[in-house]
């Protein structure tokens, strides 16, 4: 999967409009952010993405092949991790939770946990019981517990919310490191200034509509999504 | 020495003494119970799961329900399941009242309402992000059911406790169910029920023990557990 497009994303919470003919594409290797007031609907967008929430209509695009966003869930809930604003880590050590996703012998798994505490540099808290972690800390784990399950598709929803700067910084560092890996990232977040140095492109959400706010300094025309510069065009 | 002291020490002897008959009707009771408790809660777990996370009409009146039956008397459990067990009853062809499976029948019964109304309080009190994140990990839904039950396994150890402790306890059921048979069907509360009318509280008084040393045991691994339990944001 080199890109997933969405189209016609629509979401309805009772009377109250939430998304509407909302189109997105996450590309290999781009980071996109998006932003919006409290509210506006990034965290339900996210889901949707995720496969994790039923939209009221979607069209999903893998592979060159349109389906409906029922048809394509399983695909999304195997392609895409969604990260919470409050990641929830299980009850145990921090080693326990990164071996979560992982397959395969015992020795391969070790083997991952270790590639993960080293990429992340949390070797020193492998088996810290997680209720002893730091909101940065979980924030970590949870990054790197998603990594090691090695989707194409990350979706963070405020993943510096209340982190002092160095987290933050940590964070966006990790980012880095999994949009050069290959992966697409789709970033809700209130920050967009912790984000200008990852993301190729910024998109607000205001009225359950999607439209282009400013491209960030990073950003690379030629790897704007189709659906961006569609966007752009008719801006 | 007064008689219920004396009637003590000779329930300790009894207890302590390894009294054949004593030992039998316990080990009559924990085989009775431990079956029904084993095969109630494979059952009351599914159902609690439905009711937790599952969305269809009438699941407010089936959690009711439920919780209606946690205060249902062990004796109309026991005259129902007399009924349809009897041999005029509809389940009379199986030949079971007076029995074992019987009695297991009548506590599957009495422990159900508990473990699916404590245990569905324990799964709907688990954090929603538990069931998303083992999802989006890539795990299926049986094993995010598995991971859901590890999360609220505190409560749902409890709602097991409380189930077994309210049926190795019940003496309706299991008297009209089991008959009180020596050798066979007798149990610790319907022993109990039995000598006490006979005047002969030894026995009584050993049996009682046992209980209470139970519950007492019981109660504290549930503190054990819970104690090695941290909440997690």
């Amino acid at each position: 999967m080199s890109q997933l497009l969405f189209r016609n994303v629509q979401k309805r919470f009772g009377r109250r409009r939430i998304l509407e003919r909302v189109d997105i594409a996450l590309t290999a290797g781009q980071c996109q952010l998006l932003c919006g007031r409290n509210g506006a609907g990034k965290s339900t967008l996210l889901r949707i993405l995720a496969g994790m929430e039923r939209p009221d209509s979607a069209d999903v695009t893998v592979d060159g092949t349109v389906r409906r966003w029922r048809q394509a869930k399983k695909r999304l809930l195997a392609e895409c991790i969604y990260l919470h604003q409050q990641p929830y880590l299980f009850e145990g050590s921090v080693r326990y939770n990164l071996n979560y996703p992982l397959r395969g012998s015992r020795v391969a798994r070790e083997l991952r946990i270790r590639e993960g505490l080293e990429w992340s540099g949390l070797e020193e808290l492998a088996d810290q019981p997680v209720h002893q972690l730091s909101g940065g800390e979980r924030q970590r784990v949870a990054l790197v517990r998603a990594w090691l399950r090695e989707p194409r598709v990350m979706l963070l929803d405020e993943p510096t919310a209340n982190m002092d700067s160095a987290c933050r910084q940590r964070t966006v560092e990790l980012l880095q490191l999994l949009k050069g890996q290959g992966m697409a990232l789709l970033v809700a977040s209130h920050d967009a200034s912790s984000f200008s140095g990852v993301a190729e492109y910024t998109w607000d959400l205001c009225d359950g509509r999607l439209t282009d706010a400013q491209a960030t300094p990073a950003g690379l025309p030629e790897k704007v999504t189709p659906i961006a510069q569609r966007a752009r065009g008719t801006a | 020495m007064g008689p219920i002291a004396d009637s003590t020490v000779q329930a300790l002897a009894l207890l302590f003494g390894g009294d054949p008959g004593l030992w039998e009707i316990i080990g009559i009771s924990f085989r009775v119970s431990l079956t029904a408790i084993a095969l109630a809660t494979p059952v009351a777990i599914a159902v609690a799961f439905l009711l937790a996370f599952g969305r269809f009409p009438g699941r407010r009146l089936l959690i009711t329900a439920f919780n209606t039956l946690l205060s249902f008397p062990a004796v109309v459990v026991g005259l129902t399941f007399y009924i349809l067990l009897s041999r005029q009853g509809p389940l009379g062809e199986w030949q079971l009242l007076f029995t074992q499976p019987a009695m297991v029948i009548g506590q599957i019964a009495l422990a159900l309402p508990i473990l699916i109304a404590m245990g569905h309080s324990s799964l709907q009190a688990t954090d929603r992000r538990a069931w998303e994140t083992a999802r989006t990990l890539g795990a299926g839904r049986i094993r995010s059911m598995l991971t859901l039950m590890r999360e609220a396994r505190f409560g749902l150890f409890a709602a097991l406790l409380a189930g077994f402790g309210r049926i190795i306890a019940e003496v309706g059921a299991s008297m009209m169910l089991g008959g009180n048979i020596l050798h066979y069907t007798r149990n610790i509360p319907t022993a109990i029920a039995l000598e006490t009318s006979k005047g002969e509280f030894a026995q009584g008084i050993a049996l009682g023990l046992v209980l209470l040393v139970m519950a007492f045991l019981l109660n504290g691994l549930l503190q054990l557990v819970q104690g090695k339990g941290r909440p997690v944001a």
